[in-house]
């Protein structure tokens, strides 16, 4: 470096080395707070956001909550169940039109004995030639015959299931106890945004589930998968209009991905927020013992500035020597900060969030020069007073100050 | 320059405002200094002598009266062509050396020449300065707190002419050394203005005076003789 004025601020952190470095400890902590806190968050979107998307070409059609309540029962003109009827099936198929595959879905929840062990978990009620519209058989066949079921992959490996195994239906104190045969295993699904989530799941054939459950043609949900998924809006508010023919009480609810997606994400990231703000306040304070040290360092060398400027060193020049002192105890700070975010960043997310695949993604990783940045701004700004000050003494007082 | 003299007091005072009232610290002060004169202030103790060197350093500037440098009223003068005028025109020598403390002393003597060329000083000038005044050149890397007061002030000389400026202000530069190194001081300042420096020293000791070619006696704020 050329520059005299920064070999001075160098040469006064070095003078009091603890000092600047305890004060730097401050923009370390806040650096770390808001980055790591910034990548936590991302990388949360990130990762719900990969697990929904793989219902995204598909809506969702369900009864109204609001007609479930005793004042809906009155309105019903078809039926008082909770589901989607026939009716309405139809002209939702009117609205979808042919290019658009159409899934209605039972389910309910069942009791079931596997060799003698009881367990619970959800039915699907299908049509088998439904079923391979989106879902995947890893292993074996589709339903066939009507005792025939297929199950999902965590339930298979749960309870170490093969194809050929048999299921009973049912609680203990039931008359009749159906038995299922398993003809398929599901591949894994994951989290999905379409509402069926099977890993954990049994899956029947429609007719199968409403001999077993009743319900006929009561669907607990219609999904449409559609085939390009720009067109979900469009698909979504003919659906509506036909359905909703009454704004004040929508019979069904039309939901897809994005809409379920930006629930999460926005209370995601009003928590990143909020921890955004902690690391905020943590600067906050950062700053205050710049400011500190920075005025000491003025305080002491008030006797030095006075000869600076007595011998001619403008004030410009002087004001950048102490700005200069706030950069390197900025630099400081927010190297280590940055380095120590890295560590501590990856450590939180991986514990936090149980993968770090996400987080060296450029939406992730640029917290850390981010954060680095904003610790540096912080430095600087809380130098400005201390420096202006420096600058603006009277070099006769300043030279008789011991 | 016959007609316009290096530095005029043209009536010049300087008041302090303090609580207690007033204090007049110099009085109607009218004096003329040329071009390469040696000239010693004497005068007791807060007659004024280091408040007159301010003025002459403008450090200050007067509270009534002008005050001429080089033909130029400082009190026109915008903060900046003053900064500059301290770099470029007047050289410093303080009782108390006042060398840069984070600075070695070849540094101390580089600094003017980075102030007023904003760069590093490439062409030797800096070390031919402290080979000038007989500072020993193994001693260049040190700071200042490792040297004696006579080399600091040998230092601090050096530091004063690097820029070439036609005038030097010495308030007691021989205050804080003994005898024997107040007179090698002395002598160098006597060089200087054989090459032709306006030199201006503040003295309490005759012996000093009497190197210089004028005396000026201060009390009071105002000129005795
Ligand atoms: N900033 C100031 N505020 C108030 N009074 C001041 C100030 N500076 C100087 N004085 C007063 O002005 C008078 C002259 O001071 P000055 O420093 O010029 O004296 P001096 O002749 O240099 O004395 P010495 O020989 O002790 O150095 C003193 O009485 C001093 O108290
Ligand atoms: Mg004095």
């Amino acid at each position: 470096m050329k520059d005299i004025f920064f070999n001075l601020s160098v040469r006064s952190v070095r003078l009091n080395f603890m000092r600047s470095l305890l004060a730097s400890i401050g923009i370390v902590i806040g650096v770390v707070a808001i980055s790591s806190m910034g990548m936590l968050g991302t990388n949360m979107q990130l990762q719900v956001k990969d697990q929904l998307s793989s219902g995204a070409d598909t809506i969702v059609i369900s009864a109204d909550a609001v007609r479930m309540g005793p004042t809906g029962s009155s309105s019903s003109s078809s039926s008082s169940a909770t589901g989607i009827t026939k009716t309405q099936l139809n002209k939702i198929k009117l609205a979808v039109g042919t290019t658009n595959k159409l899934v209605p879905i039972y389910s309910t929840n069942t009791q079931f004995t596997l060799a003698s062990t009881p367990g619970r978990s959800t039915v699907y009620g299908l049509n088998p030639d439904d079923i391979t519209k989106f879902l995947t058989i890893s292993n074996g066949t589709n339903i066939e015959g009507i005792n025939d079921a297929l199950v999902g992959s965590t339930f298979a490996t749960n309870f170490n299931l093969k194809i050929g195994n048999r299921i009973r239906i049912g609680k203990d104190t039931d008359a009749s106890r159906p038995v299922l045969r398993i003809v398929g295993i599901l591949a894994p699904r994951g989290m999905s945004s379409d509402n069926v989530n099977t890993d954990n799941a049994i899956i029947v054939s429609d007719d199968w589930y409403t001999n077993q459950y009743g319900g006929k043609d009561i669907y607990r949900q219609v999904n449409v998968i559609v085939k390009d998924i720009s067109t979900i809006p469009d698909v979504e508010s003919v659906i509506d209009a036909k359905l909703n023919t009454n704004p004040k009480t929508p019979v069904v609810r039309i939901s897809d991905a994005s809409s379920r997606l930006s629930g999460i994400t926005s209370s995601l990231s009003s928590i990143t927020t909020f921890i955004l703000a902690i690391g905020g306040i943590s600067l906050l304070v950062a700053a205050t013992s710049i400011f500190n040290v920075m005025m000491m360092s003025v305080n002491e060398r008030i006797q030095e500035i006075g000869i600076l400027l007595s011998i001619g060193t403008e004030k410009g020049e002087v004001r950048r020597m102490f700005l200069y002192e706030a950069v390197i105890l900025g630099i400081l700070g927010a190297g280590i900060g940055g380095i120590s975010s890295l560590v501590i960043g990856y450590s939180v997310v991986s514990y936090m969030i149980g993968t770090t695949k996400y987080f060296f993604l450029p939406e992730s990783i640029m917290y850390i020069p981010m954060g680095m940045t904003i610790g540096l701004v912080v430095c600087i700004i809380s130098g400005l007073y201390p420096a202006w000050k420096a600058s603006n003494m009277d070099p006769i007082d300043a030279l008789r100050s011991e | 320059m016959i007609d316009t003299p290096l530095i005029r007091f043209a009536d010049v005072s300087k008041v302090y405002h303090l609580e207690s009232g007033d204090f007049t610290a110099l009085d109607h002060i009218s004096l003329e200094i040329e071009d390469n004169e040696f000239i010693a202030i004497m005068g007791p103790s807060g007659s004024g002598k280091s408040t007159m060197m301010n003025q002459l350093g403008i450090l200050d500037v007067p509270t009534s009266g002008e005050l001429f440098i080089s033909g130029r009223d400082v009190a026109k003068m915008t903060a900046l062509e003053r900064t500059h005028m301290r770099r470029d025109t007047i050289g410093y020598i303080f009782q108390n050396f006042y060398l840069i403390p984070l600075l070695s002393a070849y540094e101390n003597v580089e600094y003017p020449l980075i102030l007023k060329y904003k760069k590093r000083d490439e062409s030797g000038k800096a070390s031919a300065m402290l080979k000038a005044v007989g500072f020993d050149e193994a001693m260049s890397a040190h700071r200042p707190t490792q040297l004696s007061g006579g080399q600091q002030q040998r230092v601090a000389i050096a530091r004063a002419l690097v820029n070439d400026p036609k005038i030097l202000l010495c308030d007691e530069p021989t205050g804080n050394l003994d005898r024997k190194t107040g007179f090698q001081i002395m002598d160098i300042l006597c060089g200087l203005h054989s090459e032709g420096k306006t030199v201006i020293i503040v003295t309490h000791d005759p012996k000093i005076a009497e190197y210089a070619n004028r005396t000026i006696t201060l009390e009071d704020g105002r000129i005795a003789a």
